[in-house]
Order: structure tokens, then C-alpha cells, then sequence
């Protein structure tokens, strides 16, 4: 078994523009409890920490970048301090921006987070995933049975 | 009695459990220096490294493959979640990225980093390289060998080894039906699919490991083979230099990776006659730079096939988990440059691409039962190059050419079509910020040439031709033996290697490159062996 490397990227200026960016993906009407948002932003911080120093900066960088997008279009608070509403109307404006950089925040965030959210069982069963429980595969979807000669040259060639 | 069918899982059982007993140093656990003498050192466990160790290893030579990535049996990576699978098996944590020069989009670059290499991310896709490639590379190139009948038995003795076979009609999920019927009206024949797998059971999760074991990546098949032939395979074990002296290649020296921080920390230093560099499109540059190989061709004519996937969402129920993940295609496009194959990945996975934050996006992600993918990818001009850069990991920057932007416009909009003939309701674009399109002449907009490519998100899993062969130093890296024309007993035997882009997937055919060059190597063993 090989054994983890223990790393981490985000420190306590990073986590809260993270736990934001987390609840307005996938809690716009609270529902995901705070205890679990913190959990995941852990999650995303193990996910991220195995990449090189070089990515990993540049992941920073953008956490930084979205602190203070909001300026962009005029409004004079950071990310996190935007209301809930504020931050979802936020983030889809950035990612329709015709500036090239600024969609690339959103996707580059989204798609990580996205990515560890939906990992959990709870949430995959309730988006219609049955997770091992597949009845098609079960019953339609037999093993392949190896072709009788294929058995025979196999054992041959034994 | 044992019934046949109890027998045959326990015959299956018994060669998993084969499979599973693939004997790895690890580097990560190892305190203290390290040094070795062998006849061939192989950096790399990927596609080619492990071909190029079982051959030489089976020809009776000492050979010790040297892996950055760590080991995880198949019994390890195959209970991983997708995001743990990225952070182990996949190079910067599934993140790395190609930089798009000018109309370009930013290329999600995917790459195996772990014993096996790419070979144990694949969606176990094998096709040979198609012929009328071939006949520009032997004909136009003068790379003699290259040719259908020159590489057939190459072809065939891999297919072999790693058991490719034709996906069974059976194995289709409903969400691939679907495509193949919206084809179907369309005029656009889709055809079966082969793959390397040996009892594969549809969990569409090929692409992070098969949690059946039944996908045959090199680590399955050709590196146990190479180890029972007396090989050594080393994880954790960065090589960060070629020993070059009087123009020959002596050996390597690296450092493994700490078990903690995973930074490079113990040193080790290796003897070799024979350098095989086999890191990968990406990586290969890196060393060959590093060590001092100066031709201008070294990280340059990078290919990538570019690739899309859309998400078509149906009134019905599709399941499209249940069933293989690739399971058929159609070159119907060829002419175009164009090659569509169907596609599924874990639900979180795709979930990632849907448009939209917050209750839009929820709101396609709970549709996900109802939701099909399908796939396309283009047969792109090597406009990648690859550079050292201030860290470990390359920079990467790629200028797509205004045809292959067309090309993957035209693949994304023949999709959509595709999807609509089969009923879909809505079809999910691969354009960032896009909404979901609801009828089908809403996707003419893509022929307009009216989408700015960093738009379109765009992915790419077969990095291929940074260091070419050539038949001449002026024109590439590589000889075609597989020997660098700078310095003699140094090879390459990887995806840099491929003289131009495919078009088609590229495990297959690196592969039988790669026994087609250790055959070389073996046959002239004695003639490297003595300049060393
Ligand atoms: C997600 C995914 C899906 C794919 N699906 C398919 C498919 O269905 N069909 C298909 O035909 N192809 C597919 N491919 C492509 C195919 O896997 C690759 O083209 C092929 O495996 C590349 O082989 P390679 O030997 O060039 O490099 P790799 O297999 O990438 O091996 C290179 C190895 O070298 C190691 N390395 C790099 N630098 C160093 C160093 N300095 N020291 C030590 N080790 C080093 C790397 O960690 C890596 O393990 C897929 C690829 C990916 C990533
Ligand atoms: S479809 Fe599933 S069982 Fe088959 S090879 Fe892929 S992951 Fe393994």
C-alpha cells in the first residue's frame, strides 16, 4: 500500500473566499450545513496540494483574483462579503464576460469544486446516481463469457 | 461440479490476483542513496517505457525502470473516488493545462504520473495508426519502416499481449444507443469499438482506474511480464539528469520523492549502457533539455487532438453509467479531420462541465439520469511546444490553427444534431457560459465562426510528437531506431517520438512503435553495448 504525501496549500486568508465560493455553488438556499462547507474546503485543499508549487500559486492567485473581482464591476466589497444572491449573480457574470481570463476563474474553480461536492454518496443519490446498486448492469449487462477457442489457445500457450 | 460459469470467475479471480502482484520498489521509502549498474535504464513506466523493459527484459538484459509516479495495485486505485485518482495517478492533479496562443483555447492537458503511466487513465480505446498516416510517413517522411505491412506484426503481437476486443453491443449504455440512433438518422454510421480489456463489466470508469481489474494497462500486462523477466521497477524515483560524456549516454542520477512533502529528497545514481528516455510527450523535452541536448525540434510540433464532449438531456432515463465507457465511433469524418466516439465519465466528473452556478447548475446536475455525453476529437497540426520552465512541470503553450478551430466547432455542432435526432430536449455545449440549446438550428451559430475558441472548454489526453523522429538531425530528434542523433546510446520511445498527429487514440500505436524499436535494440545490443 502506498502511503499519502501530507500537504497543504491554503492557509486562513484563502479559506473563506473558498467557503463562499463553495456556498454559492451549491448552497444558494442553505442547504448544506456550515460543519460540511468547512469539511470541504479541507477536501478541495487536499485535492489541490499534490500539484506543483507553480499551479499551486497560480490556484492562490485566483482565489485572490475573485476576493476582488467584485471591484470590476464596481462594487466596493470583497467576494465573501457579497450576499449569497450577490455572489451567484457574481460568478455568472464572470463566467459570460467576454474578457478572456475572467470565465477561466469561475470554470477553473467550478470545476474542482464540483468535482469533490458531487463525490460525496449522499449528494450523488440525490441526483439519481445508485452508486454500486446498478440494476442494468446487474441484469443486462452480463460478464463476458471468453470464446471457447480463445479458453483452449490460452491454456495451450500455458 | 463447479459450474463453468462459478469456474470462470474463479479463473478470472486468479488472474486479477496475478495482476495484482507487481512487484515495486518504492522509492518514497527509501532513506537512504541509491545507486545501481544495469545494461538499460528506462525513465519512465508509461506506454513505451513498459513495452521497451519487457522486450529487452525478455532479450536477457538487466533493466531498471525508473517511475516519478507512485505504485498502487489495481485493487488500490480501483476503489479511489475520481478526485482521489487525480491527485494519484494523474499528473498536477488532473489540472495541467496547455496555454492557447492567440484564437486558442486553454487545453486541459490529462496524463497518467504512476507506475503504468497514462496507460492506467485510459478509456482502453485501441486503434492502429490509420493507413493513409503510415503512407506519409514512409513515403513523405522516408521513414521506411513505418508502413501498414512494417508495423502489422507489431500491432498484432500488442493487441495480442493487452487483449484488445470488440466492445459487445451489449455493453452499450442506453445514453450510447441513443447517440447511435441519432447518427443513424442522420446518415453518420457508427461502428464497434475495441478496447483492451479482459472481463470488463461497463462501470465507466475507465478513466480513473478500473475498479474491475479488467482493463489491461501496462501495468497489468507488459510491466509483470518485464519484472518476471528479471526486471526492476522503481516508484517515487524522479530522474532529473542524463550522464553524458564524449557524446554517449552513461547513465541518469535523480532523487527519490519524500514520503511526506512528495518533494524530490534521497539521491540516486545510475550505470547504464543503454539511456532510454520514455516520460512522455510533456516530460521528455524537459530531461533531454536539462541534460544538454540542444536540437531546435526538442518540445516543439506538439499535438494534442483537441477534444469536445457535449451532454444531451432526454425525457427519458439513460443511465449512462450503465454500460462501457467508449463503446463506439464513426471516422465517417475522417475527410474533415473529425473522429466522434461515445464517452461517459463518473457523474461528479461531469457535473464539473455543466454551465451555469448555483440553482441553474443544480438544477442540470439533478438531471443527471437523463442525461447522455458524446465525444469528438480533431486531427490537429503540431502546434504545441513545450518549454522548461521555473518549475518541476513544463509550460505548455498551444496555437491552434484556424482549420483545426473550425474542425472543433464543426464537431461540436455535428453532435448537437446528432442529439436532437436522437429527441434530446436540451443539449449542453461545450462554450463557457453558454445556456443549454433547445433547438437544433440554434447550434448554426458555430458555423459562423462567431465563438472566440477560449471559450469552448477543450480537453486532450494524447500529447504526442515534442521530440520527432526524422531521418535527418536538421529534421527532428530521434533516428529511426529510436537513438537521439546528439548523443550516441541515448533513446526516446514514447508519444514525443510520433513524427506527426494520428488522429486516432494513441496507446496502440505508441506501443507497437515501441516493440518495433526494441526489437531494433536488441538485435544491435552488442554494437550499443560496445561504444559504452
Ligand atoms: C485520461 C486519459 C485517457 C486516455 N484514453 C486513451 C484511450 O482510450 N486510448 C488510447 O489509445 N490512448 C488513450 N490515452 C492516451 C495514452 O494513454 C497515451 O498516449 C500513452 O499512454 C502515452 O504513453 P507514453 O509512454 O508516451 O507516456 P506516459 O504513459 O504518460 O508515461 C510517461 C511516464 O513517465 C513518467 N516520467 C515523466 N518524467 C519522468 C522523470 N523525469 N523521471 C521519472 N519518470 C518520469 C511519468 O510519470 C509517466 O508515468 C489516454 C490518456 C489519458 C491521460
Ligand atoms: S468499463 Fe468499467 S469494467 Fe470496463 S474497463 Fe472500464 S472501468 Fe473497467
Amino acid at each position: 500500500m502506498t502511503k499519502d504525501f501530507a500537504r497543504s496549500t491554503l492557509n486562513a486568508r484563502h479559506r473563506p473566499v473558498l467557503r463562499a465560493l463553495a456556498e454559492a455553488m451549491f448552497s444558494p438556499d442553505g442547504e448544506v450545513v456550515p460543519e460540511r462547507l468547512d469539511a470541504f474546503v479541507d477536501d478541495v485543499d487536499g485535492f489541490i496540494s499534490p500539484a506543483s508549487k507553480t499551479l499551486r500559486f497560480g490556484l492562490v492567485l485566483m482565489l485572490f483574483a475573485i476576493r476582488w473581482s467584485p471591484l470590476l464591476f464596481f462594487r466596493f466589497r470583497t467576494f465573501e462579503e457579497l450576499t449569497v444572491d450577490e455572489r451567484v449573480h457574481h460568478l455568472e457574470r464572470l463566467e459570460r464576460s467576454k474578457v478572456k481570463q475572467l470565465p477561466l476563474l469561475v470554470v477553473a474553480y467550478k470545476t474542482v469544486l464540483t468535482m469533490i461536492f458531487y463525490e460525496d454518496e449522499t449528494e450523488q443519490r440525490a441526483i439519481g446516481y445508485p452508486g454500486h446498486a446498478r440494476e442494468r448492469w446487474k441484469t443486462a449487462l452480463p460478464v463476458v463469457q471468453p470464446r471457447r477457442e480463445a479458453i483452449g489457445s490460452e491454456e495451450a500457450a500455458s | 461440479m463447479t459450474s463453468p460459469a462459478v469456474a470462470h470467475e474463479h479463473a478470472h479471480g486468479h488472474e486479477r490476483a496475478e495482476r495484482e502482484r507487481l512487484p515495486v520498489i518504492r522509492g518514497r521509502e527509501q532513506a537512504a542513496p541509491f545507486s545501481a549498474k544495469v545494461d538499460v535504464v528506462i525513465v519512465g513506466s508509461g506506454a513505451g517505457g513498459a513495452v521497451l523493459a519487457r522486450e529487452l527484459a525478455r532479450d536477457g538484459r538487466s533493466v531498471l525502470v525508473l517511475e516519478e509516479g507512485g505504485h498502487y495495485a489495481p485493487s488500490e486505485y480501483g476503489a479511489m473516488t475520481p478526485s482521489n485518482s487525480f491527485r494519484r495517478l494523474s499528473r498536477e492533479a488532473g489540472m495541467s493545462v496547455a496555454l492557447g496562443l492567440g484564437d486558442t483555447p486553454l487545453i486541459s492537458l490529462l496524463a497518467g504520473k504512476c507506475v503504468g503511466g497514462s496507460s492506467v487513465l485510459t478509456g482502453g480505446v485501441c486503434f492502429r495508426i490509420p493507413e493513409e498516416v503510415l503512407h506519409t510517413w514512409s513515403s513523405s517522411l522516408g521513414l521506411g519502416r513505418m508502413t501498414p505491412e512494417g508495423l502489422d506484426p507489431f500491432f498484432s503481437e500488442v493487441e495480442g499481449i493487452c487483449h484488445v476486443e470488440d466492445v459487445p453491443a451489449h455493453m452499450r449504455s442506453r445514453a450510447t444507443e441513443l447517440f447511435v440512433e441519432g447518427a443513424d438518422k442522420l446518415g453518420i454510421p457508427m461502428k464497434t469499438m475495441r478496447r483492451n480489456t479482459k472481463g470488463c463489466r461497463g462501470a465507466a470508469r475507465c478513466n480513473f482506474g478500473c475498479p474491475n481489474g479488467a482493463k489491461m494497462s501496462v501495468d497489468v500486462s507488459f510491466l509483470p511480464d518485464a519484472v518476471a523477466h528479471g526486471a526492476t521497477v522503481v516508484s517515487d524515483a524522479l530522474v532529473e539528469r542524463i550522464d553524458i560524456t564524449g557524446g554517449v549516454a552513461r547513465g541518469v542520477r535523480g532523487r527519490f520523492l519524500d514520503g511526506v512533502t512528495g518533494e524530490p529528497r534521497v539521491r540516486f545514481e545510475v550505470r547504464a549502457k543503454l539511456v532510454v528516455v520514455a516520460c512522455g510527450s510533456m516530460h521528455t523535452p524537459i530531461l533531454l533539455r536539462r541534460s544538454g541536448l540542444d536540437s531546435v525540434h526538442i518540445g516543439r510540433h506538439l499535438t494534442l487532438h483537441p477534444a469536445v464532449r457535449i451532454g444531451a438531456l432526454f425525457d427519458e432515463a439513460v443511465d449512462g453509467w450503465d454500460g462501457a465507457l467508449q463503446s463506439v465511433y464513426t471516422d465517417h469524418f475522417l475527410g474533415d479531420g473529425i473522429w466522434l466516439n461515445g464517452v461517459y465519465s463518473p457523474v461528479n466528473v461531469l457535473a464539473a462541465a455543466f454551465p451555469g452556478v448555483g440553482r441553474e447548475h443544480r438544477r442540470l446536475v439533478k438531471q443527471m439520469p437523463n442525461l447522455a455525453f458524446f465525444g469528438g476529437m480533431v486531427h490537429d497540426d503540431g502546434g504545441g511546444q513545450v518549454r522548461r520552465w521555473i518549475s518541476r512541470e513544463p509550460l505548455v503553450t498551444y496555437k491552434m490553427v484556424k482549420r483545426d478551430k473550425a474542425r472543433l466547432l464543426k464537431t461540436i455542432h455535428i453532435l448537437g444534431r446528432m442529439a436532437f435526432a436522437a429527441g434530446a430536449r436540451e443539449v449542453l455545449t461545450p462554450i463557457f457560459g453558454m445556456a443549454t440549446v433547445k433547438k437544433e438550428k440554434d447550434l448554426e451559430f458555430l458555423l459562423e465562426d462567431k465563438v472566440a475558441a477560449s471559450k469552448v472548454e477543450c480537453m486532450a489526453f494524447h500529447p504526442l510528437g515534442s521530440a520527432k523522429m526524422a531521418t535527418t538531425a536538421d529534421a527532428g530528434v530521434v533516428k529511426p531506431t529510436g537513438e537521439t542523433w546528439a548523443v550516441d546510446n541515448l533513446f526516446v520511445c514514447d508519444g514525443s517520438i510520433l513524427p506527426t498527429s494520428i488522429g486516432v487514440n494513441s496507446q496502440l500505436p505508441i506501443m507497437s512503435v515501441a516493440m518495433m524499436l526494441a526489437r531494433g535494440i536488441a538485435a544491435d545490443f552488442e554494437r550499443y553495448s560496445s561504444r559504452a
